[in-house]
């Protein structure tokens, strides 16, 4: 692989397509009627995935350098800040891509809002995920961090007419808040020691030192930041909530990308920033961050079969996924990176998917409960194909993307020397996935109780989580907008009662249905595995193609050796069917009568996992204090 | 000097987040979080501070000037002061809407999201 | 957890963040010390590289440029998310404020409040309008400019009513101003680009160190900030007056 310094405009246009797009669509949509801006956000969330998609190519094999503002490095210093392209990153900016499309095209129609707000948000969210992706520069990974941040905050709370996604979007903003001055104060600390701003000339000037106390703090910072971004054990409580009560478009875009991102930083800095440092040691920091990973996993896959509320449950599996990919990149392999890599965007698409489809449902049926939903899956057949068939590729079905870099994370397990870590992964996600496969039993098949195990039905009975305001009738004239239908119950936020009748509408069900097609046609592409790593394994190299000190492209090491013998694939493909056929399994047990007693064992067993999970802004506030407290003295024994 | 100085930054943050952890009302917690966010502002600035220093802008000078401080963490420090307002703004809407659907500005009361 | 739990873990949680941070302050260099070469280096290229005064805008706008403008996207991002968090929902209507005496309107100003309010916000509009067009000459710039014009608008609501406010910052003209702020700063980078250099390229003329036009496109940048934030920050104050003085629950 070389790497070189780019002059392409494509590089810079993908986050200036985007940006300029908000922009006009936050400031002059009052001037376009409804249909227009719909189909103007749809086509600049398409232009930019195709720029991130031209990114993607145009990287691999040789990363691409971009100097913002022309300021090239003089004298072995950076002056201005650059965008560091590579097959990763730009794969995780045209995931954001693909996902922000699909919601938007699932938003038609969906928010009648007066204005293209909404849309411009999700614009500046998608702007700001491919900035983090691929920038070079650590102050700027901190702003695209806080933006993403600020419009997640905005988006989570647009039913603000209720009281749960106003409490979800105020538990998001102060813990995310917090992360984020952490990651200014490692940046500080960091700027403080080595005098620069850039990732790589940061990583050169740390190289061969020994880690003392202010590195160590500045990393433990920086790391614990973008764990709550992650939503990572203990800095996850904020998760459920949000997405418990965001609208479900922008569930899309969290489950999706968002905390996959907070991982993308962690690595990106480890690897640029910190894997130089002397005396600081590969297995012990593996140790750290396996250790956290396996936490959330596990704890995600215990709480998901917990729910009954249905986008509770989907934050939990998304929890405890991340978690899984937590793994992957801890492993500090480039086998792992490439299997975690593959395994976000195949179950980044599946997850969106899952989430549309309880969108749909909650669009026909008024309902996200569960027990409320028993049965009433008639008429509702393609959505609940695409649910089963969703919460099967999160199990690993083959031969979805998923299960290739799945296969990826168990070989690179094994060449770490630890096996274990497999039968880990393989719980959380038969879990994981039983959970999900047991509510689509319930409401299409009609099996199971008709009430909840646990002894208190928690907030499943609370009006305010099941309706959605998204439409806010009241325009500036405080005249209803939609009215006029006689003879149609009507609640209170204008919407008609009774949803069977109405046929949903194509932009709802097709998008499920493409991103899963895409996670196949993905899977059946042969020598994705080889593409999947990340080019800046090779740190001096990447520092010396920054900061210009060798002229032209410079060579770097190999590509990722990947095992292909082919009884390790057919192994592999058994396993997955394997996790497949547990995850049914644990939801025909979580379904059937006769075994009421364990679930209730298992309910009174989990009582206290779940009273911790409070909802309440100080005790999440305390656990991310405590955390970080952890994971600094953490750090410290695995980087002396 | 050096101990005060940077001990006024651990002692904000830990306060802020004392302050949040312990809060009763929303309005008083996000202002306990721009506190915290005020830590990380002077850190910023005093990582860039220089004895004797002058600002970073070069127009009607003194004779002998001496050194300037540093203009990139006054950059950043501008930077976070934004960020900062965005989020505070934001809390405070929520704030009001929350005082209004839920009747209470209690965080403990809320328990509209709990399992 | 309880409160006394929760007090309790966190006594624990702090005490061991403090050690944290202490440890890592611990390692910073001597308060006052030094700066970092890279800051001396642009404390000396920036005034004759860039002619401008002070060297902050200069970093903001020209060397750190892509920063600046998505720090301007937070900000835009933060006033879209208040105007969608703050709107009208189903059941609330938007009524002008009135007095509770009925067959009374609520009665004008006095002359001295209203001569006060005149003053002031002339006074903050021209002290905005000087801070933003002298951001490369003097401490300042668009963000602090914007944000002093927009006080002017509280000061007008404050010293007047609110259908004052209403007809001199009318909604749609609020929003394009935050539309143009925002698309102008990316608009001129894209200058950067058109004329082959790198994006938000300093590109053209770069006038005289000391005149008000100097800088290249730093003043310019200035000015498309100081619109965007002035144009979001009434934007800001005038969804939460609404909130106060205008939204009421709909009565069936």
């Amino acid at each position: 692989m070389d790497l070189v310094v780019s002059t392409s405009a494509v590089v810079p246009a993908s986050v200036v397509v985007p940006l300029a797009g908000a922009a006009l669509m936050a400031g002059f949509s009052w001037l376009l009627p409804r249909w227009a801006r719909d189909l103007i956000a749809i086509a600049v969330a398409l232009a930019t995935t195709t720029l991130t998609l031209i990114l993607i190519a145009a990287s691999a094999g040789h990363p691409m350098i971009y100097w913002f503002s022309g300021w090239r490095p003089s004298g072995g210093m950076v002056i201005g800040i650059d965008y560091a392209v590579c097959p990763l990153g730009a794969g995780m900016a045209s995931l954001a891509g693909v996902l922000a499309s699909a919601a938007l095209v699932y938003c038609w129609r969906y928010f009648d809002s007066a204005r293209g707000r909404h849309h411009a948000l999700v614009l500046i969210f998608l702007a700001a995920s491919v900035d983090f992706c691929l920038t070079g520069d650590l102050f700027n990974l901190f702003v695209a961090f806080e933006l993403v941040a600020v419009t997640a905050f905005a988006l989570t709370g647009y039913n603000a007419g209720h009281p749960a996604p106003l409490q979800g979007a105020i538990n998001f903003a102060v813990t995310n808040s917090l992360g984020g001055m952490s990651v200014l104060m490692g940046v500080g600390f960091l700027y403080a020691r080595t005098g620069s701003l850039n990732l790589a000339q940061i990583g050169q000037a740390l190289a061969g030192r020994h880690a003392d106390g202010l590195i160590v703090v500045a990393f433990a910072l920086l790391t614990g930041g973008f764990l709550v971004k992650a939503a990572v054990v203990p800095f996850h409580f904020w998760l459920p909530d949000a997405y418990g009560s965001a609208p479900i478009p922008v569930c899309v875009l969290f489950a999706g990308v968002m905390s996959e991102l907070g991982l993308f930083a962690v690595i990106r800095v480890w690897d640029t920033v910190f894997s130089g440092l002397a005396g600081g040691s590969g297995p012990r920091m593996r140790a750290v961050l396996l250790g956290f990973g396996i936490l959330t996993a596990v704890v995600g896959a215990v709480m998901a079969l917990a729910q009954i509320q249905l986008k509770r449950m989907l934050a939990f599996v998304t929890m405890s996924h991340l978690g899984i990919y937590l793994i992957g990149v801890g492993l500090l392999t480039p086998l792992g990176l490439a299997g975690a890599s593959l395994l976000v965007i195949g179950d980044g698409l599946a997850k969106s998917a899952l989430f549309l489809g309880v969108g749909v449902v909650q669009h026909q049926r008024a309902s996200v409960s569960e027990i409320k939903l028993r049965g009433s899956g008639r008429g509702l057949a393609v959505t609940g194909v695409t649910i089963v068939l969703g919460a099967l590729v999160l199990a690993g079905l083959p031969p979805y993307v998923s299960s290739a870099g799945h296969a990826l994370l168990v070989d690179a397990a094994d060449q770490a020397g630890l096996p274990w870590v497999e039968i880990v992964i393989a719980l959380s996600v038969i879990l994981s996935s039983g959970a999900v496969l047991r509510a689509a039993g319930r409401i299409w098949l009609g099996w199971g109780d008709s009430e909840s195990s646990r002894p208190d039905t928690g907030t499943a009975d609370d009006p305010g989580e099941e309706a959605e305001d998204r439409s806010d009738t009241a325009d500036a004239d405080g005249k209803l907008g939609a009215n006029g239908l006689t003879g149609v119950d009507r609640d209170q936020d204008g919407r008609e009662r009774s949803g069977r009748l109405r046929r949903v509408p194509l932009t709802m069900v097709l998008p499920p249905l493409a991103l899963l097609a895409i996670g196949l046609g993905l899977g059946l592409t042969s020598g994705i595995e080889e593409h999947a790593a990340a080019a800046f394994s090779d740190r001096a190299a990447y520092a010396a193609a920054v900061l210009g000190t060798h002229g032209g492209s410079i060579p770097t090491g190999g590509r990722v050796v990947v095992p292909a013998s082919p009884a390790a694939s057919a192994g592999g493909v058994l396993t997955d069917l394997g996790q497949v056929l547990a995850a049914l399994c644990v939801a025909g047990i979580a379904l059937d009568r006769r075994a009421v007693a364990l679930r209730r064992a298992l309910a009174a067993g989990t009582g206290w996992l779940r009273r911790l999970h409070s909802g309440l802004v100080g005790d999440q506030v305390t656990w991310l204090a405590a955390g970080l407290a952890l994971l600094a003295a953490l750090s410290e024994a695995a980087l002396h | 000097m050096s101990v005060l100085a940077y001990g006024v930054v651990a002692w904000l943050f830990l306060v802020g987040i004392y302050g949040v952890v312990t809060s009763r009302n929303l309005i008083h917690l996000v202002v306990c979080l721009s506190v915290a966010q005020s830590a990380t502002d002077i850190l910023l600035l005093e990582i860039g501070y220089r004895t004797g220093g002058h600002a970073p802008v070069f127009v009607s000078l003194p004779a002998h000037p001496g050194p300037a401080v540093d203009a990139v963490m006054q950059a950043l420090a501008l930077t976070d002061v934004v960020v900062g307002a965005a989020v505070t703004a934001l809390l405070l809407a929520l704030a009001v809407q929350v005082h209004k659907r839920a009747g209470t500005l209690d965080p403990d009361a809320l328990r509209a999201t709990r399992d | 957890m309880s409160r006394r739990a929760r007090l309790v873990f966190f006594a624990a949680a702090a005490a061991a963040l403090a050690v944290t941070l202490g440890a890592g302050l611990a390692g910073l260099p001597s308060f006052g010390s030094q700066i970092t070469s890279y800051a001396r280096m642009l404390n000396e290229l920036a005034p004759r590289q860039r002619h401008v005064t002070d060297v902050v805008s200069a970093i903001s706008f020209d060397y750190r440029g892509i920063d600046t403008l998505f720090e301007e996207f937070i900000l835009l991002s933060a006033v879209t998310g208040i105007s969608v968090l703050l709107r009208p929902l189903s059941d609330e209507t938007r009524q002008l404020p009135e007095d509770k005496v009925p067959d009374r309107t609520i009665p004008p100003p006095s002359p001295a409040v209203w001569l006060l309010a005149v003053f002031l916000s002339s006074l903050l509009v021209l002290t905005g309008l000087e801070t933003v067009t002298h951001g490369q000459l003097t401490p300042g710039g668009g963000f602090q400019g914007g944000v002093i014009l927009a006080s002017a608008l509280y000061v007008v609501y404050l010293g007047t009513s609110y259908v004052t406010v209403e007809r001199f910052e009318p909604a749609p003209l609020l929003e394009a101003s935050d539309g143009v702020g925002a698309s102008g700063y990316v608009f001129i980078g894209l200058l950067g680009l058109l004329a082959g250099a790198g994006f938000l390229s300093n590109v053209v003329g770069l006038g005289v160190t000391g005149n008000v036009i100097s800088g290249g496109t730093i003043p310019l940048l200035n000015l498309v900030v100081g619109v965007e934030v002035a144009g979001g920050f009434a934007i800001l104050a005038s969804e939460f007056l609404d909130q106060t003085a205008v939204i009421r629950p709909r009565r069936r």
